[in-house]
């Protein structure tokens, strides 16, 4: 069987699921379910012990065969997402935690700085670090070194729904990498988890296409089947590409030839 | 007479937002509707974050023409003691409000800074989230509040127009516009996260304080790279003291406002107060507005007493229930978000570059 690794927990769905921007959370539910996703990221932020009507974390709790991947979504520093990773660890019970850090809320772009330090202290706590980052190869590569779970290159910024378009970055993350390269944001189509996929990629994370489909669960659905038929695809193995056509007579058949 | 700053009169950079604000434009309302639908459905997905204001003291400094609580006003004054505001804050939770906007008139002795800060204080016990606005303060002022649980300032300019804002503000510190204008700097410079702008539609020529106010985002935006910010779109309404505004807004002009300020600025986040009526507000749920309040009392206190008969500073015109405000908006598909923020994440912001410290380094030869 075909597993995704993250520390000492394996997963055979390689769909990892949002659950932000939803219309409710029984739709939320309901998209949960349909992916098949073992791995489910909640913003902090989003977490209300106070009023039952406003909280994320009790109804996701309460769904079976899930693992909760609390995220720290609003952190704008290294030492606010270490508070956070802190609290939602003692909230959650879970040892993932998806450090988020985007010091502007307008662009929502993560801080490598931040990030690559907040990644190192909670490593070293024993957390299951999963950061989302922008898709760049030598910080991939720094965040392996300080024991990160994954990484988490954007396929484009947050909500854009522009697709890959971090390939050609993303393509030397996954060749270099020593742990499993996760693509997170921009995705919209199936489509282009697939290719994320087919690419080598770990897994995908995928929160507002589905939220915001006309219908989530059912594009839930459509995101699992493209994830595992991309999976398939590269465990198979692609055809190589070329980028030039053959020539019909060969350009070095004088090479080699008797005098 | 001092000179405007250039960010603020340079119109390059507000050509497309002009227009789309022009009364001729060639964009039909409907064209710019279904375009900041688009946005914030991607951007903000079906959801709205909810808030309401608490208004801790009408005592006033200043003479604004327009405002309900200028000093010149008859209203009776009061201010909230710590005690009462705890009673409002519970009773405010009680229908699961948890982000609070705190409000006081222009400084005054009854209610000075120390006063605010302890105000802070309390609401961020209570609260998950504490925004404040009220009067101009230092950078100094500003860094304590955020150390006490302060993550947001809001702050209008009410206009642009320098010439009308010194009409209208007629005595006081209001009254000088440079202060004002460079407040939402100083915030921020403090280590405050977020800025809400807006400007006070009807004192002025709506779509030229509309341009100035995108310019003074942009710039602000620029400057202090991590600001969060957000813009509300406070329309004039029948005030204590009968003001009439001189420049009427529509409803027309007022949706075109909101539907450029989405498409200019798509990450942005949109206010739409109690102000509006109920049916305005259910329309402009998902096109493009992402935060409102509700069950706003705009008297001092309010919650923990609703049989209070006091005038508010205005009129308000969606007096929906949190019950009855939810249920519309889920009927629009649109999830009531009461707690959008961790106070993990409070503090003042970190403005400050990393230096190396000397003795730290080798020369290199």
């Amino acid at each position: 069987m075909d597993f995704l690794q993250l520390g000492s927990y394996t997963f055979s769905s390689r769909l990892i699921l949002g659950t932000g921007k939803f219309s409710n959370a029984t739709v939320m539910l309901e998209a949960v379910r349909a992916s098949g996703a073992q791995l489910v990221t909640v913003a902090l932020r989003r977490f209300n012990r106070e009023q039952p009507e406003d909280d994320l974390l009790g109804p996701l709790s309460a769904i079976e065969g899930i693992t909760l991947m609390p995220n720290t979504s609003g952190a704008s520093t290294a030492a606010e997402a270490v508070r956070a990773a802190h609290i939602a660890r003692e909230l959650s019970g879970s040892p993932f935690i998806k450090v988020e850090i985007h010091p502007n809320p307008q662009h929502l772009m993560p801080d490598p700085i931040e990030t690559y330090e907040a990644a190192r202290i909670l490593a070293k706590e024993g957390f299951l670090v999963m950061p989302y980052i922008t898709a760049d190869p030598v910080l991939a590569k720094r965040l392996e070194e300080v024991g990160c779970a994954s990484v988490m290159p954007l396929g484009s910024a947050i909500g854009s729904g522009q697709g890959v378009a971090t390939a050609a970055m993303i393509d030397i993350i996954i060749r270099e990498s020593g742990i499993p390269v996760i693509v997170d944001a921009g995705l919209r189509s199936p489509s282009e988890a697939a290719h994320a996929m087919e690419m080598g990629c770990g897994a995908v994370l995928v929160n507002s296409a589905v939220a915001v489909a006309g219908n989530p669960p059912e594009m839930a659905e459509a995101f699992a089947e493209a994830v595992a038929a991309g999976r398939k695809a590269f465990h198979a193995g692609l055809m190589p590409k070329s980028g030039s056509a053959i020539a019909t007579s060969p350009l070095t058949a004088f090479l080699g030839a008797k005098e | 007479m001092r000179p405007l700053p250039d960010w603020l009169t340079d119109d390059r950079e507000t050509a497309a937002l002009a227009a789309m604000l022009s009364p001729d434009s060639s964009s039909s309302l409907e064209a710019l509707a279904a375009e900041s639908k688009a946005i914030t459905l991607r951007r903000f997905g079906r959801t709205m974050t909810l808030y309401a204001p608490l208004y801790l003291s009408n005592y006033c400094s200043s003479g604004c023409a327009y405002c309900g609580f200028a000093s010149d006003r008859k209203t009776p004054r009061h201010r909230l003691e710590p005690d009462e505001i705890h009673r409002e804050l519970a009773a405010m939770k009680k229908l699961g409000i948890s982000d609070v906007l705190l409000l006081t008139g222009e400084r005054t002795a009854a209610a000075d800074f120390d006063y605010l800060r302890r105000s802070v204080e309390i609401a961020a016990q209570e609260m998950q989230r504490v925004s404040v606005e009220a009067f101009p303060m230092s950078v100094n002022e500003y860094r304590e509040l955020a150390g006490c649980g302060c993550t947001g300032i809001t702050i209008y300019q009410e206009t642009y127009n320098r010439e009308r804002y010194e009409a209208l503000h007629r005595w006081g510190p209001k009254k000088e516009f440079f202060d004002r204008l460079e407040t939402p700097a100083r915030a921020l410079e403090g280590g405050i996260k977020s800025v809400g702008l807006g400007v006070l539609l009807g004192l002025s020529d709506p779509v030229e304080d509309a341009l100035c106010l995108y310019r003074h985002l942009r710039h602000l935006g620029r400057t202090y790279w991590r600001a969060g910010m957000s813009v509300s779109f406070p329309r004039m309404r029948p005030q204590t003291g009968g003001y009439k505004p001189p420049f009427e807004v529509d409803d027309f002009l007022l949706a075109r406002m909101i539907f450029a300020f989405r498409i200019a600025l798509p990450d942005t986040e949109l206010v739409l107060s109690t102000r509006e009526s109920a049916a305005y507000r259910d329309g402009m749920t998902g096109l493009g507005i992402t935060r409102m309040s509700i069950e706003s009392r705009t008297t001092v206190g309010g919650y923990d007493d609703p049989e209070n008969k006091e005038k508010g500073q205005f009129e308000i015109f969606d007096d929906r229930t949190v019950k009855e405000f939810c249920a519309a908006l889920r009927k629009k598909n649109i999830e009531p978000v009461f707690k959008n923020w961790e106070p993990a994440y409070n503090g003042p912001s970190e403005g400050k570059i990393a230096t190396i410290q000397p003795g730290k380094t080798k020369p290199c030869h």
